[in-house]
């Protein structure tokens, strides 16, 4: 694998403001070097600042300390060679699912057939064929999430977000979208930057996996994961690799969502 | 046995309300005994209402007075509408805008429209215009209100998801918090009928010559309480057609 630099994250910390002088340090100087193409999936316990962190990378908020650069240049604003999933998922009731979906490419002035075409190949991806013209009032939690991955994907993004983009679905459809967004990463390569709290879903899916700290995070440990793809779930190196995560953390006991 | 009870929980649920309106129908005979001049009977209202058809107050018949009140009400929203609801997306949006014109709306809108109305009608008189303008008064605070509060509180979430398809503040405003904030618009524009109905009964009471307000007035002056009450129940009626018009409208914008 070639490790062209794609982002750096360089000592950033955030706090937020809770009362008049108390602030609360949600994270600390953390650094981070992410790579082209890579998978690169951020592990880490519950109200840690994942979702903050993802926020600074994708340049929605800007951290107090340090900075983030994409491709050597700092980053101040959202970029639009990046996508992301939003853990809130972030669909719009007032459009259909199709809308929702298409909403980046007709953003940036698309052709309505052009666009159609590729919001329905990763509709029918994400298993939504026939609720194109639903409403996401009509549409269960899980169901608006992967609504929320189809938009994010159809917008084509070179470095994709995705902030616990599975939460909301059950074990089944969780296990089948894990392996088909691992199936889209091998054939359309791209840099993922993928969030969680599951060590297994972790491990089927990362390269590379950051373990955060508690609040406030920092990078505790990186693991490089060199096993082949579709995962094996049950093999030897995978126990193995299973065991010396979760023995680093305590996240074990968290799977809210 | 569970379904049972759902079942006569569900009927009680029917019949409760019919067993209501019966209750203050027999209330209402009860008080016409005692006093048939003041409270007149149900049947003494429907025949003053029968009666409005064919004899004219004021040269008109009951549609025409319906009419002059809806009529007034109509073009209040209209002027509301097209007024309000940009000034209220200016406000909502734009930080200036809100500390400057936004705050001396704010000054004037604690005032309740019918205070207005002395200072109105001795500027401009007891014509059409000051008529309309009051329920404009009216309409136009909750419209305004509704329209900047949602627009400031849109979901962050949704333009967070627009920012990061590089929307510019243009689409950010017109494709994201303006269709959010349909429903809580149209909330307000349902206040603003409501309202209108209520300024527009004030206004028709001070020297108008037709509308619902002016035949309750003439009720009161000529002594008719059956009038009075033929007014006060069509009124009643005009603002259900407004609200059954109104869902119906935010049904098609907003796609049920
Ligand atoms: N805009 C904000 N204002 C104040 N506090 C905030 C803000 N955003 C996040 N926080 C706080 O920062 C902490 C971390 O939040 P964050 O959403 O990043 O956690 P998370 O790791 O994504 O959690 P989860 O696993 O539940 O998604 C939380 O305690 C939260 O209350
Ligand atoms: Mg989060």
């Amino acid at each position: 694998m070639d490790k062209k630099l794609r982002l750096r994250i360089n000592e950033i910390s955030k706090s937020y403001k809770l009362k008049k002088k108390d602030y609360h340090k949600v994270i600390d100087s953390l650094s981070l070097d992410i790579f082209d193409n890579e998978f690169l999936v951020i592990l880490g316990p519950g109200h840690c600042g994942k979702t903050v962190l993802l926020n600074i990378i994708a340049g929605l908020e800007t951290p107090d300390v340090g900075f983030v650069e994409l491709d050597g240049v700092k980053i101040d604003g959202p970029n639009p060679d990046m996508g992301m999933v939003f853990q809130k998922t972030g669909v719009f009731p007032w459009l259909t699912v199709m809308e929702n979906v298409e909403l980046g490419p007709r953003f940036k002035g698309e052709a309505k057939s052009e666009r159609r075409e590729r919001a329905q190949k990763y509709i029918n991806l994400v298993g939504l064929q026939g609720f194109e013209s639903h409403r996401p009032p009509q549409l269960s939690g899980g169901m608006k999430q992967r609504v929320g991955i189809a938009r994010a994907y159809t917008n084509n993004p070179e470095i994709l977000i995705m902030d616990e983009p599975f939460g909301a679905l059950d074990a089944q459809t969780r296990y089948s979208m894990e392996e088909e967004i691992s199936n889209i990463w091998s054939i359309e390569k791209r840099t993922v930057i993928f969030v969680t709290n599951n060590i297994e879903e972790a491990l089927a899916l990362g390269d590379r996996i950051v373990l955060l700290t508690e609040c406030p995070a920092r990078v505790k440990e990186i693991y490089e994961v060199n096993m082949p793809r579709p995962r094996d779930l049950m093999s030897e190196e995978f126990l193995l690799l299973r065991q010396k995560i979760s023995e680093n953390t305590d996240l074990s006991i968290d799977s809210e969502v | 046995m569970n379904n049972k009870n759902i079942l006569i929980k569900q009927i009680l649920y029917l019949v409760l309300p019919v067993i209501s309106v019966l209750l203050l129908i027999v209330l209402w005979f009860f008080a016409s005994s005692v006093n048939r001049v003041l409270v007149p009977t149900p049947g003494d209202v429907i025949d003053r209402f029968v009666k409005t058809f064919t004899n004219p107050i004021n040269n008109q018949y009951i549609w025409g007075h319906i009419w002059a009140s809806l009529r007034r009400v109509l073009i209040a929203l209209f002027f509301s509408c097209s007024i309000g609801i940009p000034f209220g997306i200016l406000i909502g949006w734009n930080k200036t805008a809100e500390a400057t014109v936004g705050s001396l709306f704010e000054l004037i809108r604690p005032i309740p429209p019918i205070a207005w109305l002395p200072l109105i009608v001795m500027l401009l008189g007891i014509g059409e215009i000051p008529k309309i303008l009051i329920v404009f008064i009216g309409t136009f605070t909750p419209i305004v209100l509704n329209t900047a509060t949602s627009i400031k509180l849109v979901d962050p979430l949704y333009l967070d998801v627009g920012k990061m398809f590089n929307a510019n503040s243009m689409k950010l405003l017109f494709n994201i918090a303006l269709p959010a904030s349909m429903p809580a618009i149209f909330a307000g524009f349902r206040t603003a009928t409501s309202g209108g109905l209520m300024v527009v009964m004030a206004a028709e009471m001070i020297g108008a010559q037709e509308g619902l307000g002016f035949i309750i007035q003439r009720g009161m002056d000529a002594f008719d309480v059956p009038l009075i009450m033929v007014g006060m129940v069509v009124i009643g009626l005009v603002g259900v057609f407004l609200a059954v018009v109104t869902n119906y409208l935010e049904k098609l914008v907003c796609h049920g």
